[in-house]
């Protein structure tokens, strides 16, 4: 039976649609029809030059957790025009990241379970209150609780606000209740056995198909590949920090929700680290943007190719200059596309409900499958 | 089933606190952060007609019409089709463009949504909070020129 | 402190309403009939009553409690009046037929489906309310009859899942066929398990038959109801009867991020409305047996007998919330695991526990 899921239903977090084809309740093929959220991003980005207008629209492209995004095209903005930044704003710029991401692995987590549970059930809401109190600092520190546009060429907009204090109280007793919140996500579905039967070996993907379908992120790093660009191909501060890179061998659902829950563990390690920097930094050295000039025109066919690890995996962005300035190509190499595709491979035999589950465990955000 | 009994046990724990995470919106009024960018507010008395602000906007938001003798005569915002991004108040060299902490707005439909100069001067700041204070304007990297040729668009 | 014993052949309540209307002796047929009438009104009224302030405002409040939020509380007091808004949307709404639906049994679904369970209360012993007895009949077969009206819901189901003309909606009342099957019969047995003890399928037989008690402990006597008597039957039946009434964690026929509500998905409307009661009654109807088979009917301490319709409301509220409170922490099974656990699981467990039952009826007896 062919049978459309989407453009319009209520899993398919954004517009995406699967063209089905069932064998009773099993899926015998599944292929993403996706572009219902296209909106030139691309294009959008060659309008417009390089200095300021570029940085709002990345924000746009992963709306569940942005920061990483911007830092994709600050990166790949400062190496072609050969931009230092302040090691002061890059500690500002990983604090903020991890944050976001912290906001993207809670949503993955609650929509995750929503799409098992059905409904707008506890766990969702609960997903939603913590990744509201982590709205309410970046808020702080951007200015806005989503489209944060806080990156700036050479370093960030704004410094922590004023009082310091305050702010470092407020994050520390954010990553103090952390550990409580993540505890309770365990009790409620971890360890709950219905939830372990649902997801345990199903949606399963091993490394190697994982790897040919150009699965990055959690998705990669549940099939047990150790792939993070954060180690991998260092930028900002992460080298000088203290953490891990989180692994799962599990190939299935539940290893995808366990990375992503340790991920959150790991971010938080990170933003910890990065708030005892900031408290104990010279007042004087307190740089947070180095002198960009007001225009800037790279050389003409100069290509660059930059990527840092979203919180959804590789984010890669390729420029190619003409001498304006603006970019003459604009390429986003978005991780949720490659993910999206790999659903096709991973939902293969499997029931209805674990078509749902494997596509809510990828978490996909059509914004940036879409662009 | 132990699982199963300590999810239960997880949301009834929830349920019987009591607490609320939610607030009643109009009447509880929430917190707004200093820097929150919200509708703007546009000064004419310390405009200097210099367009930077038209600019600068990545989406062409802003539209200034201007008579032969440069002097301001319209200043448009379109704030249903903005995203504030803030480069407009960032480069404003006379803080005559702010975006207050105001997000409260609505209208029937899009097109009342383009606020004209008159429009914009009666934007109320959030509970009577000018930002400016708190935001600190840093103007450093803007007014500061890098290395190489000056170009001053 | 002990309870109320029960009257032993309470008058039912159609024939206090003839009384009432046309005083005592022989009725001529359509007194008589009259008489039901009124009585399945007021029954009917009760209970729609009841889901009414279950569907759009307990279940907000109670789904907001657990999750932190704060739900309807401008409409009203309490924001009790949003029953009114909610009906006023719910009707005002375009009534949608799709194109190609199979008319007449498109049309009937939703009404086999809230009357089914309206029906099953006919044979419930509810209590009484100021020494009048809310029960409309008592045959002998009360408990087949209240199972047999219970599962014509399920041809409702099928019926609307069929006759929409979308591949979701069938895929829902397959879904639902299977389930009901699946559970049906580990719930008849479990059930059949307490007739064993009571001896009658009579309902207000059945609750006689609780009211003994069981044991006293410091002072407090238990009664004989059969939760307490046979607790695993009591989970087992509470476990099936989520699933008779598709609850999570097995609300496999509805599974809205599934196959978006399943049957409901082309319904609008009072179509929907009656779905949406169908579905409350259902649970209701679903506490109602629970009630009567295990936890001792109406009966209940510091309530004179006259009183005691507020213990049967108090108990299947209790149920209702019990069913709020799984689906707010227990996810969904799927469908494969839904059929096994009903087969293999459900079944068997209760199958054991009806030949354990008989066994021990057998010797003790
Ligand atoms: S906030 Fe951004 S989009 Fe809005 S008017 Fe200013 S520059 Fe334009
Ligand atoms: S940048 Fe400021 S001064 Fe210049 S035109 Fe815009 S509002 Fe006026």
């Amino acid at each position: 039976m062919f049978l459309n899921i989407g453009p319009h239903h209520p899993a398919t977090h954004g517009v995406l649609h699967l063209k089905t084809v069932l064998d009773g309740e099993q899926v015998a093929d599944v292929e993403p029809d996706i572009g219902y959220l296209h909106r030139c991003e691309e294009q959008m980005c060659q309008n417009n030059n390089y200095r300021h207008q570029i940085m709002p629209y990345p924000d746009r492209w992963d709306y569940t957790a942005n920061l990483p995004n911007e830092w994709a095209y600050a990166r790949v903005a400062e190496d072609l025009n050969d931009i230092e930044v302040p090691e002061y704003a890059q500690i500002l710029r990983t604090m903020s990241v991890e944050f976001a991401r912290i906001m993207g692995h809670m949503l993955a987590v609650g929509t995750f379970a929503l799409d098992v549970y059905g409904d707008f059930t506890a766990t969702f809401m609960y997903a939603i209150r913590d990744r509201e109190l982590v709205q309410n600092i970046l808020e702080d520190l951007t200015g806005q609780r989503m489209m944060f546009n806080y990156f700036r060429l050479g370093g960030v907009v704004w410094d922590l606000p004023e009082p310091r204090e305050e702010f470092f109280e407020k994050v520390r007793d954010f990553i103090d209740d952390l550990p409580e919140a993540l505890e309770e996500y365990h009790d409620l579905i971890t360890t709950n056995e219905i939830f372990q039967k649902r997801t345990i070996g199903t949606g399963v993907i091993d490394a190697e198909t994982a790897k040919q379908y150009g699965c990055t992120g959690p998705v990669a790093r549940a099939s047990g590949i150790d792939y993070d660009l954060r180690r991998d191909d260092p930028y900002g501060y992460y080298d000088e920090l203290d953490w891990d890179v989180v692994t799962e061998d599990g190939c299935d659902n539940f290893a995808r929700l366990l990375v992503r829950m340790r991920e959150v563990e790991e971010s938080a390690k990170l933003i910890s680290q990065c708030v005892d920097l900031l408290e104990d930094w010279p007042e004087d050295e307190r740089d947070i943007q180095s002198n960009v000039p007001r225009t800037l025109k790279p050389d003409a066919d100069t290509e660059v190719y930059r990527a840092v690890e979203g919180a959804k995996g590789e984010l890669g962005i390729y420029v190619r200059s003409d001498g304006t300035d603006k970019p003459a190509r604009f390429k986003i190499r978005s991780p949720c596309f490659n993910n999206l595709h790999s659903l096709e491979a991973m939902a293969q035999g499997e029931y209805v409900p674990d078509l749902i589950a494997a596509l809510g465990s990828l978490d996909v955000i059509l914004g940036e499958v879409d662009r | 089933m132990i699982g199963v009994l300590k999810s239960m046990a997880t949301t009834l724990k929830h349920a019987l606190d009591g607490s609320t995470f939610t607030v009643e919106y109009p009447d509880v009024a929430p917190e707004v952060s200093p820097r929150f960018r919200g509708v703007h507010k546009f000064s004419q008395e310390r405009c200097i007609w210099c367009r930077q602000c038209e600019n600068v906007c990545p989406n062409d938001t802003i539209q200034i019409v201007q008579d032969d003798q440069r002097n301001g005569e319209q200043y448009n915002l379109h704030i249903g089709q903005c995203v504030y991004c803030r480069l407009c108040e960032e480069v404003c060299p006379v803080d005559a463009i702010l975006l207050t902490e105001n997000f409260e707005f609505t209208a029937d439909t899009k097109d009342e949504f383009i606020y004209n100069k008159e429009q914009l001067k009666n934007v109320p700041w959030y509970k009577d909070i000018d930002p400016l204070e708190s935001r600190e304007p840093d103007r450093g990297a803007w007014i500061g020129e890098g290395e190489g040729e000056v170009d001053y668009q | 402190m002990s309870l109320a014993p029960l009257q032993a052949d309470p008058v039912l309540l159609p024939e206090t309403i003839a009384r009432a209307l046309f005083g005592g002796g022989d009725l001529a047929i359509w007194q008589e009939a009259l008489a039901a009438f009124l009585g399945a009104f007021v029954v009917g009224n009760i209970m729609l009553a009841m889901t009414g302030v279950a569907g759009p405002w307990a279940k907000r409040k109670i789904t907001a409690a657990f999750t932190d939020r704060i739900a309807v509380n401008r409409v009203g007091p309490a924001g009790l009046l949003i029953i009114v808004a909610d009906a006023v949307r719910l009707l005002g709404k375009e009534l949608i037929i799709p194109e190609g639906a199979d008319r007449p049994a498109y049309d009937l679904a939703p009404l086999v489906v809230a009357s089914s369970a309206l029906l099953g209360f006919a044979v419930i012993p509810m209590g009484q309310i100021f020494g009048v007895n809310l029960m409309l009949a008592d045959p002998e077969i009360g408990l087949a009859f209240v199972f047999a009206a219970a599962s014509i819901a399920t041809l409702g189901l099928a019926m609307a899942g069929y006759a929409s003309n979308n591949k979701y909606s069938l895929m829902g009342g397959l879904r639902a066929i299977a389930q009901n099957i699946a559970y049906e019969i580990p719930l008849i047995l479990t059930a059949a398990s307490v007739v064993l003890f009571t001896d009658t399928l009579q309902m207000s037989g059945i609750v006689a038959a609780q009211q003994e008690p069981l044991f006293t402990v410091a002072g407090i006597t238990i009664p004989s109801w059969f939760a307490f008597v046979n607790p695993f039957a009591f989970v087992l039946f509470v476990v099936a009867n989520l699933a008779e009434v598709g609850r999570n964690p097995f609300d496999v026929p509805e599974a809205p991020t599934e196959i978006i509500a399943g049957y409901q998905t082309e319904y609008s409307s009072v179509y929907f409305v009656l779905f949406y009661l169908g579905e409350f009654l259902h649970i209701f109807l679903g506490g109602a047996i629970i009630a009567t088979v295990f936890l001792g009917g109406p009966a209940g301490p510091f309530l004179p007998e006259s009183l005691n319709f507020v213990w049967f409301v108090i108990k299947i509220w209790a149920v209702f919330l019990f069913t709020q409170w799984a689906r707010s922490a227990v996810p969904r099974v799927r469908i494969d695991q839904l059929i096994e656990i009903g087969w293999k699981g459900m079944l068997v467990m209760s199958l054991a526990n009806l030949v354990l039952t008989a066994v021990i009826v057998g010797v003790m007896l």
